[in-house]
């Protein structure tokens, strides 16, 4: 399975994503993980998206700041309303919806998106 | 400016399917500005179709290139290359400019990526709305610059029609009603008297009615 994540590195620092990436490591299952660093998530647009899929990509995880909490105000709504647009995009080309998956880092930490991570590949398999 | 939308990808693909090499073309001008057929679109167009011809066995072999205007004949000349090199031309032009396309490369299939749909303005951020009818005889200057043949539901040249709610059309309640417009943009610039005018029936023999419109300018011709 290859998932892509996209990051806002406003949220995710180099060490997290080294976190998330080596909790979520399966070698068993050839699993591979990309990610992509952004000076903000509202730097994302379609064509990043589109491009990681078209590279190969199952899914693609989109991780913005919190509600309110982008630096540059709104980028992270921005981004949010690309992935959904994408989303849309991809069930009309016919892979089915539900491959974009956004998230919005809360203050917890990194476990919400280590359980994403989680359920995406839980969801994968199943679909499979 | 014409505005435009994409058609879906099912619809291209369908469009496409038996060709292998495709020339994606878009066009600098309109459909840039409403974000239908630019070069960013023509990027994401092209993505999408790779992605959805591999499931399908298409493999399309797609080419992308944008030209600052696909209507005027010095500018098509830049992609004369590109296109002959490709099987077919999908192109994100408007009407005017799939047609100059396809008038310019007699031996070559080329389809419409968009549907034009009309002229308008950017109102605000991701929307945009229809100002001219293009019915060649403007009213414009009779109307405070609000145009009723357009942006009334009804096309009423003596309205208003009586159905509108507050200042909302009773056809489409989420326009504002164009003659509530008129009304207040006359009294604005203390018009207010055109308005015990009763205009005549319009004259539509400048409209499509016709046929294909020509303009001939003498004067810029050898």
């Amino acid at each position: 399975m290859n998932i892509h994540i996209f990051y806002c590195a406003n949220c995710l620092d180099a060490n997290a994503v080294r976190t998330i990436v080596g909790s979520d490591r399966d070698d068993q299952n050839n699993d591979t993980i990309k990610t992509v660093s952004l000076p903000c998530s509202g730097k994302v647009n379609l064509l990043y998206l589109l491009k990681a899929f078209e590279k190969g990509a199952d899914n693609v995880l989109l991780v913005t700041c919190g509600q309110d909490e982008c630096k540059f105000l709104e980028g992270n709504l921005r981004a949010k309303k690309r992935a959904q647009a994408v989303d849309t995009l991809l069930e009309e080309i016919g892979l089915g919806n539900g491959r974009m998956k956004v998230i919005q880092k809360s203050k917890e930490g990194i476990e919400q998106i280590t359980a994403a991570l989680e359920q995406i590949k839980k969801d994968f398999t199943q679909k499979q | 400016m014409i505005v435009a939308e994409r058609k879906t990808i099912p619809e291209l693909v369908d469009i496409l399917e038996g060709n292998k090499k495709i020339l994606i073309l878009g066009c600098g001008t309109c459909v840039t500005v409403c974000l239908a057929g630019g070069e960013r679109e023509v990027s994401i167009i092209s993505s999408a179709l790779r992605i959805a011809s591999k499931p399908r066995g298409l493999d399309f072999e797609i080419e992308e290139l944008t030209i600052e205007r696909q209507c005027d004949n010095v500018f098509i000349e830049t992609a004369a290359e590109a296109i002959e090199r490709n099987d077919v031309v999908l192109s994100l032009g408007c009407g005017a400019g799939v047609q100059a396309i396809a008038e310019r490369f007699l031996d070559k299939p080329v389809y419409a990526g968009l549907n034009t749909a009309f002229i308008g303005i950017l109102e605000e951020r991701g929307l945009w709305t229809e100002k001219c009818g293009a019915c060649g005889e403007c009213v414009l200057s009779q109307y405070g610059g609000i145009c009723p043949i357009t942006r009334c539901a009804k096309h009423m040249l003596n309205g208003p029609c009586g159905g509108s709610r507050e200042d909302r059309c009773e056809v489409r309640p989420d326009r504002p009603c164009a003659w509530q417009l008129i009304y207040q943009r006359l009294k604005g610039i203390g018009q207010l008297d055109r308005l015990k005018n009763i205009a005549p029936p319009k004259n539509w023999e400048p409209s499509l009615g016709g046929g294909c419109r020509v303009i001939v300018r003498e004067d810029h011709r050898i």
